[in-house]
């Protein structure tokens, strides 16, 4: 089926860029908190509802005849919100801290990850663009 | 802009962090000093840490509950413990049975808060880093 120019695969990307550049945020508040008394470190959650909602059905305009232009545009992403949760310490010894800064080291090179491979996917996805529209002869 | 919004985060770590090494050193520095200002011996002094908001206009544009926050020193506490008593009846500040009161410093104490420090500082760089590297690749998105 056809799409518009932005395709669902560029809205998911560009959505991606947004969440991770949140969820940096979040980490970093983790690692300047990492000794703060009683403090419950933030965790932020999307890869799973952004993935139901990328493979949900589809909003926005519908064809409803077949000699219609084909609907443009795939899923509206964005209203896409990430879940937040406060992860508790409960095991009432020490300062109430939960922070581990191991964790969240690992949580910040694999964010950083994620995030270059989305840019790198966005470049690839440009660059077939660029190709299609330059007239050569 | 979130990646500003970590900068920040991350240079408040690193202030907490830095004022945290000045009590340290300050605590090693004093280890044997029995006169101070206020009288008696000096006393150990350390940072407690709250978190910080991360300021009325970000949280006014984003109208949601925080999930970010800073960290800052919410003041330094005064340990007023009692020092070590160490018998030396020629020190000028012994008592009459010849002890003197010591700081209430433990070496080992503070050499393993002052990795401690460190290494939160080290994180706290290499998450501001990792701010700026992804901020670098997103300018090159469409080059």
């Amino acid at each position: 089926m056809m799409h518009g120019l932005f395709d669902t695969t560029i809205q998911t990307l560009d959505k991606a860029l947004e969440l991770r550049s949140q969820k940096l945020q979040v980490i970093s508040s983790n690692i300047a908190n990492a000794e703060t008394p009683g403090y419950a470190p933030m965790r932020m959650d999307f890869e799973k509802s952004l993935q139901e909602a990328v493979s949900g059905p589809e909003s926005g305009q519908v064809r409803t005849h077949q000699n219609h232009m084909p609907a443009a545009g795939g899923k509206d992403l964005s209203d896409f919100q990430a879940s937040f949760y406060r992860d508790y310490d409960r095991s009432g010894i020490g300062d109430r801290n939960k922070v581990s800064i191991e964790q969240e080291m690992v949580d910040l090179s694999e964010n950083q990850i994620r995030y270059e491979a989305a840019i790198q996917m966005l470049n690839k996805k440009f660059s077939m663009l660029k190709l299609v529209i330059q007239e050569r002869t | 802009m979130d990646i500003l919004g970590v900068m920040n985060i991350g240079s408040s770590g690193l202030r907490a962090q830095t004022i945290r090494l000045n009590t340290i050193s300050s605590n090693l520095a004093n280890i044997e000093t029995t006169r101070t200002p206020e009288g008696g011996p000096y006393r150990k002094k350390s940072a407690v840490f709250t978190t910080e908001s991360t300021g009325f206009e970000a949280h006014l544009e984003q109208g949601r509950p925080q999930t970010a926050q800073g960290v800052s020193v919410q003041y330094i506490r005064t340990d007023n413990g009692p020092g070590k008593m160490v018998y030396d009846p020629s020190h000028p500040d012994s008592d009459e049975n010849g002890y003197v009161e010591k700081p209430n410093i433990n070496l080992a104490e503070e050499m393993t808060d002052m990795i401690r420090a460190r290494g939160s500082y080290e994180a706290n760089v290499t998450a501001i880093k990792s701010a700026q590297r992804m901020a670098m690749k997103a300018l090159e998105i469409g080059r």
